[in-house]
């Protein structure tokens, strides 16, 4: 029997206290690798969703607001802008591609977007990825609606299934009456998964969304008055106001003077946002925050670190007659030292591999609750490079603090030489 | 029975101790290159310095780059100021019509600035602010570089050959707008099917290295 055997022995003797520290250093690991990662991912989502994006057009306010709504599908409108000016944007010089984008509706928690063919035509994502129908096309009669991955997953609908659309984001007790219930949608393309928010998201043509509206004024039905599915095509159906553009350029140095024509522009009070720099600013106002939190995880640790360290510490008082036994059969008080600074950065391997471990269990059980609601994939992969600093920051942490017991025992078995005093 | 034990003792390679620090040692090994890799925003930049940068171009190609100024992507003989030639701006108030005149026939010869011919294909190193464009979590990956800070929000935009757009070889992490950034590459000059004859400066493959106050 070794040295590390007899250790070992000992340790398993003491099994339940140190699987109580292994779990408090596990918990503490997960959480700090979990608000690192959820801050990474969470960025890594919204710059995917903007790739390709030169300009985001819509009613002046906010630049953030504007871009969380039309392209994140967060918050709510303020001001539409009109037709006219998203034709006349369409047929600038400059301009390869728009995508005009009218949101309102929801379908059971889902938001609603009307668009044209553009839209899966131009839309790109991540590396300058296209849209893919995965199943079935896009818009070809009037109420055709192609939804999204998660939705189509959720909701566990299929190709012809029909649906029924609610006017805002109503939902609960109140819902019935706001319902588009006489002009249900047939389901008749379902998009393969994006990783993006048009994951989440209803999609239905510009013509659906006015004749839905026919009826209606105010946000609610006329009363006495109701327009048959059949009837709506004897209607023009042109929008008459979006809430907002994506446009891609053909020179994309030249977006700064576009950007200042639209804004400038008299006819109607537009703005035209650069998506990079607009989440940029949304990066820096959040930016207390997010060290905020990690300040916070990295106290945690702390505190697990100090339990594991005061544990050792409280049972060194007990293990003194061990310490003597093994003293008496030959091992230094250098060799007691290193066993003890061995015991404690043992513990701390295992507490953050186990932590690594529960931090990936969650992931895995989390992650399709946050593709459905911010539309942000939560990978449980290995660890990835940011990861590597912290888990080493951890152990490190903890096997300088093991050093403490392994010190004090070096000093205890001194001090007791062969016969302790219990 | 003492005696045994002893023996073995004595006979020990103190395994699990060792075991223990090597691991640490391993980690700490592991954790210097994951640092390295996800360098935070200011020291490991400065590691990036041109005398070392060659090894880590990735498609760019390796030579010496020539450092240029702004000044040099203007055509010769296009005079950026031409519309206020002969105007007294010192004397006029901010709200004056004939500045507001002036500056918007200013912005309408900006935007038609052309390009120089003989700098597509150049070789350059130039510094400049970022402006992104796209982005891959925080390594921003394609920009717009501009001669001074602020240039899309209150002052006029910068003339349309003064504007540089950028495709990184490798993305610099942390970088973020109105970061200062020095940019090394083959300069194109691209065109844009537009009635116009539209055309812009370019880059394609580009090292980026931080700026650091000399």
């Amino acid at each position: 029997m070794t040295l590390s055997g007899m250790a070992m022995r000992s340790a398993w003797n003491r099994r339940h206290n140190l699987l109580l520290m292994v779990l408090a250093i596990a918990l503490s690991t997960a959480l700090l690798l979990g608000v690192e990662r959820i801050r990474q991912q969470v960025r890594a989502g919204f710059s995917q969703a903007v790739s390709g994006t030169d300009l985001v057009v819509g009613a002046r306010g906010s630049p953030l607001q504007l871009m969380l709504y039309t392209v994140f599908r967060l918050g709510g409108a303020t001001n539409n802008m009109g037709w006219d000016s998203a034709r006349r944007i369409a047929s600038h010089p400059l301009v390869a591609w728009s995508i005009p984008i009218s949101l309102g509706d929801s379908h059971r928690g889902f938001p609603v977007l009307a668009t044209s063919q553009d839209y899966f035509r131009y839309f790109r994502y991540g590396e300058r990825h296209p849209l893919e129908m995965e199943q079935g096309r896009t818009f070809a009669g009037l109420f055709d609606t192609v939804l999204g991955a998660e939705v189509a997953r959720r909701l566990q609908y299929k190709l012809g299934d029909r649906i029924v659309l609610t006017h805002g984001d109503v939902a609960g007790p109140m819902a019935a009456q706001f319902q588009h219930a006489d002009k249900p949608f047939v389901v008749t393309g379902i998009l393969a998964p994006t990783g993006t928010p048009v994951d989440r998201t209803v999609h239905i043509s510009l013509e659906a969304m006015e004749a839905i509206h026919l009826d209606w004024q105010a946000g609610v039905p006329i009363p006495g008055m109701s327009i048959p599915p059949e009837l709506v095509k004897k209607f023009d159906l042109t929008p008459k106001s979006i809430t907002g553009l994506l446009v891609g350029l053909k020179l994309r140095s030249r977006v700064f003077a576009l950007q200042r024509e639209i804004a400038e522009d008299s006819r109607e009070p537009l703005m035209a946002v650069l998506p990079g720099v607009a989440l940029d600013e949304l990066w820096e106002m959040v930016s207390v925050g997010e060290k905020g939190m990690l300040l916070m995880s990295a106290l945690v640790v702390a505190v697990g670190l100090a339990g594991l360290v005061s544990s050792i510490l409280a049972a060194l008082g007990e293990r003194r007659r061990e310490l003597a036994i093994l003293r008496a059969v030959g091992a230094r008080p250098i060799d007691l030292l290193m066993l003890l600074a061995a015991e404690g950065c043992c513990l701390m391997l295992a507490g953050t591999i186990a932590g690594y471990l529960l931090l990936t269990a969650l992931s895995a059980a989390l992650a399709p609750w946050l593709q459905a609601r911010l539309g942000v994939a939560l990978a449980a992969t290995w660890p990835q490079s940011g990861d590597l600093p912290l888990l080493g920051a951890i152990v490190v942490a903890g096997a300088l603090a093991s050093l403490l017991p392994g010190w004090r025992a070096y000093r205890l078995s001194l001090g007791d030489g062969l016969t302790p005093n219990t | 029975m003492l005696k045994s034990m002893k023996s073995m003792v004595d006979r020990l390679s103190p395994t699990l101790p060792m075991v223990a620090i090597g691991a640490v040692t391993l980690l700490l090994v592991v954790v210097g290159v994951g640092a390295r890799h996800s360098a935070p925003r200011a020291q490991q930049a400065a590691a990036a310095s041109p005398a070392s940068a060659p090894a880590e171009g990735g498609n760019a190609p390796e030579g010496t780059y020539r450092e240029i100024d702004w000044q040099a992507l203007l055509p010769k003989g296009w005079d950026p100021l031409a519309p206020f030639r002969g105007m007294r701006l010192q004397r006029m108030q901010d709200g004056d019509p004939r500045a507001q005149e002036a500056l918007f026939k200013a912005r309408e010869y900006w935007k038609t600035a052309p390009t120089e011919p003989g700098m597509d294909g150049a070789r350059v190193r130039i510094p400049g602010y970022v402006v992104s464009l796209d982005a891959e979590g925080d390594q921003l990956r394609e920009f717009l570089l501009v001669p001074y800070f602020g240039a899309c929000i209150h002052v006029p935009p910068p003339p349309s050959n003064q504007i540089i757009h950028v495709l990184a070889s490798r993305p610099l992490p942390g970088l973020r707008t109105m970061d200062p950034v020095w940019v090394s590459g083959v300069l194109r000059v691209e065109r844009a099917e537009t009635m116009m004859g539209d055309a812009g400066y370019a880059m394609h493959d580009a090292r980026l290295e931080r700026y650091q106050e000399r």
